[in-house]
């Protein structure tokens, strides 16, 4: 009595509790050198974040494969890209990677750059927590930026019809149900029958007694035979026949379809040559969050360029004196402007200059980014952006370098 | 084992013994069903996985292979025990009814109302006709022998024609992104799996390759095959798990 009272005042107890949904995909679990270091988003966009079942919602954007791909992660030879969702609450209808319809899973170049769109349809109303990302085969999921998506509406509403080769419309979220069931109910009415015809007699106690009595012929009668043998020869042959019948149905089927996309990395947009930055050290200190990255930067182009944004694992840190730096943002995707420079002023056109940034933010701590000196490879990868502010342009290198920790 | 008792002075239950033996009866069909519901579609659930759960994995090649390779475990070990101290020639059907019983329940409430997946995506396979040729083959030969060559054959080699007028109609060809897919494989790109990527589907791997066109025929006989050999292995376990010692005290 006293137990169940105690459970009784605990479930009460524990029913007053605010309960929040959950918010994330586990997108900050994956060791960090993976996350910064193997597929890198940028300029990722929603169409919209409010819509309704039947509409379509896109999201495009843009990722580097790194070319310091980590050694223990197995390279991109099969990946797939991919939608976080609570279960089918969205379909996708297309997707493209450069500009190719594809759907299959595709093998990824290091050093590559590519853009990508999906368009989805709602169909589940709902408030959702969605990201776009990658499965890498044998090394798992690298989270684009996420957003959470409003889907209003009626469920009755969705329909998703598509035509067949031949010609035929078939409603997708009915297709062939029916059918199954038909079959399933048609089989489990012969098992049932089979099994009643025995439980329908004396079963376990009396039939061991007299099988242990040596009357095993009469646990066994005749007419058991004779139905056993009817079952025996029909049922292969029924198969056979309807498995005919069915092949006749449907003479134009094709097996399922399985391939591996090859799709061309885009002409280089991130280290494409016009500013080159190579990383020279790379220090993490603990106590202040702070990473600090020396780079030496070569401007080739025509115009000065400002060092703008840091960005890595869906974390933008950027340089508030950069007008131009920003990003078009995923509502939790993770910004401030932790990214300052030991010299602001531009770096000329034909300049050589060694930089030092430092990359100061709590976000190094609340995304699980520091976890990085813990890793077996820790090193640091990520996009950074410069810009030119005059010719309006903005140019990518995707850096990397081992990172000391700074303990005190 | 408990004590023989001879054929002249065996004497039938009668009245509140037969009443009881009834009963007890209906407890151990109830408490069996259960049972096979629970472990049966459990040990399908880890082992045929994806085979059996999404309609883009039933292939042609390791479906049929993998399928009636361990659908015929626990019909194979129920069997022993049921057959050999009752005569009684129903274990694989029974086992089979409990696994679609346990599989539907899944599909209709986890997979359907619970993640949104539409139950034609997720349709089972059945292997009952295979379950009954199982049984009856049992029933009349009364020999271990020639059930596991016969009756294992035959288990594996129905299995894909027992399913194909179900599952047929989803490998009708549709032209999407500028190829050719299946509807069975329209429906994994469309309806979004987030922890199944396409590549993790196994189809047509392996080497297969010498033979032509003729993959399933060949799965299916290699599948006959090793079910010949996985039928009398289960029947032993289920013959060492049966354990009538207590009977004899009834």
């Amino acid at each position: 009595m006293k137990t169940h009272l105690l459970a009784l005042i605990a479930l009460t107890v524990l029913s007053g509790l605010p309960l929040s949904s959950a918010q994330a995909h586990g997108e900050k679990a994956l060791e960090p050198f993976i996350r910064m270091r193997t597929i890198q988003w940028y300029d990722v966009q929603w169409s919209t974040q409010t819509f309704k079942v039947n509409d379509e919602v896109s999201v495009s954007g843009k990722f580097h494969v790194a070319e310091d791909w980590p050694i223990s992660v197995p390279k991109p030879e099969a990946s797939f890209l991919n939608i976080s969702t609570p279960g089918p609450v969205l379909i996708r209808t297309e997707r493209y990677l450069n500009g190719k319809p594809w759907t299959n899973s595709v093998a990824l170049q290091p050093g590559g750059d590519y853009d990508f769109k999906v368009v989805m349809k709602g169909r589940l109303p709902g408030r959702y927590h969605i990201h776009p990302f990658f499965n890498l085969k044998d090394a798992g999921q690298v989270m684009g930026p996420g957003v959470w998506l409003e889907i209003g509406g009626n469920p009755s509403d969705f329909s998703n019809t598509i035509k067949t080769i031949n010609g035929e419309m078939i409603d997708m979220e009915s297709f062939g149900f029916a059918n199954g069931v038909f079959w399933h109910l048609f089989w489990g009415a012969l098992a049932a029958a089979w099994l009643l015809w025995w439980v329908r007699r004396p079963l376990f106690i009396s039939r061991y007694r007299m099988l242990d009595a040596g009357l095993e012929d009469e646990l066994i009668t005749p007419q058991d035979k004779w139905i056993a043998k009817v079952v025996l020869v029909s049922v292969p042959v029924l198969v056979l026949v309807l498995n005919t019948v069915t092949a006749n149905r449907y003479p134009d089927v094709i097996p399922l379809q399985a391939g591996l996309d090859q799709i061309l990395p885009l002409p280089a947009q991130v280290n494409a040559g016009t500013v080159n930055v190579d990383t020279l050290k790379a220090e993490y200190n603990i106590a202040q969050r702070a990473m600090v990255l020396q780079v030496k930067v070569d401007n080739r182009s025509q115009g000065a360029v400002r060092i703008g944004e840091f960005a890595s694992s869906n974390v933008h840190f950027l340089n508030a004196d950069v007008a131009d730096a920003g990003y078009n943002p995923g509502k939790d995707d993770v910004s401030n402007n932790g990214l300052s420079l030991d010299n602001a002023s531009p770096i000329e056109p034909g300049e050589q200059r060694t930089v030092t940034i430092e990359v100061r933010d709590a976000a190094w701590e609340s995304e699980r980014l520091d976890g990085l000196i813990r890793d077996a490879d820790s090193r640091l990868g990520g996009l950074l952006f410069l810009y030119d502010d005059v010719l309006g342009k903005r140019y990518i290198s995707s850096i990397s370098a081992a990172v000391i920790p700074k303990f005190i | 084992m408990s004590a023989q008792i001879p054929i002249s002075t065996f004497k039938p239950y009668r009245g509140e013994k037969a009443r009881l033996a009834r009963a007890y009866d209906y407890l151990i069909l109830v408490l069996a069903l259960f049972l096979f519901i629970g472990s049966f579609h459990l040990h399908f659930a880890l082992t045929v996985g994806d085979w059996d759960f999404w309609v883009d994995w039933k292939d042609r090649q390791w479906w049929p292979l993998v399928t009636p390779l361990i659908g015929i475990t626990f019909p194979a070990a129920v069997q022993a025990v049921l057959w050999d101290k009752f005569r009684l020639p129903l274990g694989a059907t029974l086992c089979v009814a409990a696994l679609l019983i346990g599989t539907w329940v899944t599909r209709v409430f986890a997979y359907h109302y619970w993640n949104y997946f539409p139950i034609n995506m997720v349709l089972p396979a059945t292997m009952i006709p295979g379950a009954l040729v199982l049984d009856t083959l049992l029933m009349l030969t009364n020999s271990l022998t020639i059930t596991s060559i016969f009756g294992g054959a035959a288990f594996a080699l129905l299995f894909y024609p027992t399913n194909w007028p179900i599952f047929g109609m989803f490998h009708q060809p549709v032209e999407v992104a500028n190829s050719q897919l299946t509807i069975a494989d329209l429906f994994g790109f469309q309806y979004i799996r987030t922890g199944m990527p396409e590549y993790l589907r196994i189809i047509e791997r392996g080497t297969l390759r010498t033979y032509g066109q003729y993959a399933t025929p060949l799965s299916a006989f290699c599948s006959a095959l090793l079910c010949s050999l996985m039928y009398p292995l289960w029947w032993h376990i289920g013959k060492w798990f049966a354990d009538t010692r207590y009977l004899s005290k009834i």
